[in-house]
């Protein structure tokens, strides 16, 4: 068949259409040709000049971090491995086998052959990742035998002292070469900016070949600036062994002057080195594993304060006039409010009698402190709260901050759905019920009672200014406060008067027990010597708490002491924070 | 199947030579891109083509009619392997684009583009038409190329897959569809192209044409490409810096400088003249085949030849315009001087068809 006459002549008319086009475009083309490369040709032999220059980024070196006494705790160690690069040279392979006799590669290390075939000739591949300084003498006396492999230095992050990794935190794996290690946790994550300087530039300039023929200009990096801490090496230390063996809990210490924290120890704790190895195993365990290393109990650990809460609606009370220092209550074991069951029980079955406020605080009298709960707003108290350092979150520089709760009507209704009942009250002004607090918090709101009402807000870093927060309190109401803390300790009949007996030649300390429910016990057994004795599953041991201040009578320094599952606060928590005190009043830091 | 060994005597040399000439330039130039060196690519590509050669002289030898017969079959093989390369095709920067045979990666949307102009051409020569082309039978032709069109857009490569799509068109248009319902398609796409931008593109898109309209939106990103290549081919000038002259090139300035970016490479070291000689001789590998179909009184024959340039004008054209800063960034290769086994063949093939199509003597009577 042949093809129809009227179709081919469209096809004729519209390819010459297609020619058209074929020249139009030519046309374009060679319009914008002659754009580039006549009219703006010295515009573009210009850029292409200045593209001869190749810059090259070198990573700054990261600030130190010091302790108290200038003792590095964070700092940059040099690091040296083995690379194969093999497209230098292709024998590579016979090199590798001089190499191993050489240098013994021990089995992590090994390449196999096959591993390297299929390895990028372009990717250095690591032979020795931490060389020992023996390999590289003998890799330098027998350098001539290689021209693939090389040693090339590394920079890398060290933390000596491992009881520093719950404030340092660590550093993040670079993932590019565009971007250097930067801070993840804690310390290194929030004074990232300050550490990690600026990198540096070398601008180099580059044959036809691509080959460095000089260098032009070296923008030197900058290092980081250096952190020193207000931690104390020898007392973090110190710290971190009065915590028993087995037992999770966390000491924090405190100056009273202008709230530097000296020590802030959790246990258990991680080490930020594995980090830095890329230790993945270990990390993985720091993750999983149920007593959860990575968190600080010091500042992110939350419970409820128990007894040493009492001073605080003591307070209230003395502030809005329900008591004062003469006001007795009768304890007789417990009180009853009407509509509830329950009693509400003492932890002392047989009762304290007769009880005043300092005896209340003395002997930690629960009856007490139900009766004046009877009486004051909940608002009010969680209004105190915050101002006396409770309810807040302190910018420290620390990760996983953490406010806490000390409740309100409206938080329980928005909460629990349920209205705030009679018994809230007094399961709260005993520390208990909804309470929630950190063992940081807890010195902060005795540091406000030892200076009048104001507080230094803690800081991490010697040179940070000191912030003055809280208000004022009355004298007379702060002199009540610190007399009864002084008794729980030197006078007969305080919960903690042990303390004084046992070291009589220790520094005088004052302070407060607590104990901390994790299920509810009866009441009775909670400070009761059969208690404390008793074989109880460790997970369901009540947490010891013990806040102190010492000297006595010119207070420099709070400890803040948790231990969980611990059992009473005058048994564990008291005796720690006792020495811990005693160690920092000797160090006189 | 296969023609008589005489007809050897009758095929067009000079348009062979023409594109082994074309081919070596593009050898020379690879040369220069690796810094002065047949590694990595020169001496890789030089052995590709001559593996093909073979191939590429069976397909001239046979028989049109034969090609003709097998169209439609071969389209219906590469609908299934486009549809295989979806479903089991090798991934690489982010797309599935090619299937392994062997020991060699074939990239089917390379050889869809040749065997839709085959199927099309079929399709039309049998439809045995008068006049314009009617509107019911073009559904089918439109149909397939759409298929197409987003079977290779999913895998995604959009670059060819609107090579594809014009190519289609293109050839829907030759066969004489009225000029009325191309000419309306376009002005409605003008006209909705607004709200196209604002609900059918999505934001990478977006910024692609962003960028591509002002390079220096993303200096490091995709505007490098655009402008260390206009840097490259205007630093040239007119004469060029040379041959392995090009600081840009050989200081891998310019990235994908062996596939993509080649005219760059050339241009830079040979200048404005050389630029326009380079073009120049891609318009004698266009055109000369056209102007040959016209002396064919076939239709099959002619739509097909048409096809073939009609696909090489849209890669050289795409090519060289986002080259210099024309046509935003889309992978597309330079015909011949491109580095790839895949282009490189389904190139030959094209230029074995069109070396057998125009060597058909005009008097026989084909098909039928």
């Amino acid at each position: 068949m042949y093809s129809n006459f009227d179709s081919n002549k469209i096809i004729k008319r519209r390819s010459f259409i297609a020619i058209l086009l074929t020249f139009i475009f030519s046309l374009i083309i060679s319009i914008r040709l002659f754009y580039l490369q006549i009219i703006n040709a010295e515009k573009y032999k210009k850029k292409s000049k200045e593209n001869r220059i190749s810059t090259k980024i070198t990573p700054p070196i990261r600030g130190n971090i010091y302790d108290t006494n200038k003792t590095l705790v964070a700092g940059t160690s040099s690091n040296y491995s083995f690379i194969l690069f093999k497209y230098i040279n292709h024998n590579y392979y016979d090199e590798l086998l001089r190499f191993n006799k050489i240098i013994l590669l021990s089995s992590e290390h090994d390449a196999s052959y096959s591993k390297l075939k299929a390895f990028n000739s372009y990717s250095p591949y690591i032979l020795i990742k931490n060389a020992s300084w023996d390999q590289i003498v003998l890799f330098e006396k027998n350098k001539f035998l290689f021209s693939s492999i090389k040693i090339i230095e590394s920079k890398k992050r060290y933390y000596p002292y491992k009881n520093f990794s719950q404030i340092l935190g660590y550093l993040s794996e670079s993932l590019d070469f565009k971007h250097f290690p930067k801070g993840a946790f804690h310390i290194e994550k929030k004074f990232n900016h300050k550490l990690k300087g600026e990198p540096g530039k070398i601008f180099n300039e580059v044959n036809s070949l691509g080959k460095i023929v000089r260098e032009i200009h070296i923008d030197h990096p900058k290092k980081g600036y250096d952190l020193n801490l207000t931690i104390n090496l020898l007392l973090q230390d110190f710290c971190q062994n009065q915590i028993p063996h087995k037992k999770k809990g966390s000491i924090v210490v405190m100056k009273v002057s202008d709230g530097s924290i000296l020590s802030l120890v959790s246990k258990p704790t991680f080490n930020s080195q594995d980090f830095e190895d890329r230790n993945t195993k270990k990390i993985n365990n720091y993750f999983s594993n149920i007593d959860n290393p990575m968190f600080n109990r010091a500042f992110s650990g939350f419970y409820p304060p128990g007894s040493v809460f009492k001073p605080l609606p003591a307070l209230l009370g003395l502030e809005k006039n329900i008591i004062n220092n003469d006001t007795t209550f009768f304890c007789n074991g417990h009180t009853v409010i009407d509509g509830y069951s329950k009693k509400f029980n003492c932890w002392k079955k047989r009762g304290h009698g007769k009880v005043n406020l300092k005896k209340a605080i003395k002997e930690s009298c629960d009856v007490f402190f139900f009766e004046l709960a009877k009486k004051i707003e909940i608002d009010d108290l969680s209004k105190l709260a915050t101002e006396m350092g409770y309810n807040q979150e302190y910018d420290i520089g620390l990760s996983n901050m953490n406010k806490g709760l000390i409740p309100t009507r409206k938080w329980k209704k928005y909460t629990t759905g349920i209205s705030w009942g009679r018994g809230d009250n007094l399961n709260t002004c005993i520390g208990q019920g909804y309470n929630q607090t950190s063992p940081l918090q807890l010195a902060i709101h005795y540091n406000s009672i030892i200076n009048g009402g104001f507080y230094p807000k803690p800081k991490l870093l010697k040179n940070e200014k000191t912030i003055i927060l809280g208000r004022k309190i009355h004298p007379d109401h702060q002199k009540i406060l610190l007399n009864s803390l002084n008794a729980v300790v030197n006078e007969y009949g305080g919960t903690a008067n042990k303390l004084s007996r046992t070291n009589p030649n220790y520094i005088k300390i004052a302070g407060k027990t607590g104990t901390s429910q994790v299920i509810r016990i009866k009441e009775s057994e909670r400070e009761d010597d059969y208690y404390k004795k008793k074989e109880i599953l460790e997970k369901f041991k009540d947490h010891s708490i013990f806040v102190g201040f010492g000297p006595v009578y010119k207070p420099k320094y709070i400890a803040s002491v948790v231990i969980e599952n611990g059992g009473s606060g005058s048994s564990v928590a008291g005796p720690i924070a006792h020495e811990v005190l005693n160690f920092v009043n000797k160090l006189n830091v | 199947m296969f023609k008589d060994f005489k007809s050897l005597l009758s095929l067009n040399w000079p348009y062979i030579f023409l594109i082994i000439f074309i081919f070596w330039i593009g050898e020379i130039n690879l040369f220069s891109a690796s810094g002065g060196s047949i590694d990595p690519w020169a001496k890789k590509q030089f052995f590709r083509f001559l593996s093909f050669l073979p191939l590429f002289f069976i397909i001239i030898f046979i028989k049109p009619r034969v090609i003709f017969n097998f169209s439609g079959l071969l389209m219906i093989f590469i609908i299934i392997g486009l549809i295989v390369t979806l479903s089991f095709g090798l991934t690489g920067m982010g797309a599935r684009r090619w299937i392994k045979i062997g020991f060699f990666n074939l990239q089917v949307s390379e050889f869809a583009k040749i065997f839709l102009v085959l199927y099309l051409a079929k399709y039309f020569h049998n439809l045995d038409s008068k006049g314009h082309l009617e509107f019911s039978r073009s559904i089918l032709p439109v149909l397939v190329t759409l298929i197409i069109f987003f079977l290779v857009a999913a895998q995604p490569d959009l670059g060819t897959a609107l090579i594809i799509l014009v190519l289609g068109s293109a050839m829907i248009f030759f066969i004489g569809i009225k000029i009325i319902y191309p000419l309306s398609f376009i002005i409605l796409t003008i006209l909705f192209s607004p709200l196209i931008w604002s609900f059918f593109l999505k934001e990478y898109q977006k910024n692609r044409i962003k960028i591509f309209l002002n390079p220096d939106l993303d200096p490091l990103g995709r505007g490098y490409h655009i402008i260390q290549s206009k840097i490259a081919i205007g630093s040239g000038g007119l004469r060029g810096n040379g041959f392995l002259g090009g600081s840009q090139s050989s200081l891998n300035f310019i990235p994908e400088k062996e596939t993509d970016f080649v005219f760059s490479i050339f241009a830079e070291q040979f200048g404005f003249i050389g630029a326009v000689i380079l073009l120049i001789l891609y318009l004698f590998l266009i055109l000369i085949p056209v102007i040959n179909s016209f002396k064919i009184n076939n239709i099959f024959i002619r739509i097909a030849v048409l096809g073939f340039s009609i696909k090489l004008l849209v890669e050289v054209v795409i090519n060289i315009s986002m080259t210099i800063g024309l046509l935003p960034v889309v992978g597309v290769a330079l015909p011949l001087m491109s580095y790839g086994g895949s282009s490189l063949m389904s190139n030959m093939i094209i230029f074995a068809l069109i070396i057998n199509f125009m060597s058909v003597d005009k008097k026989v009577k084909y098909f039928k």
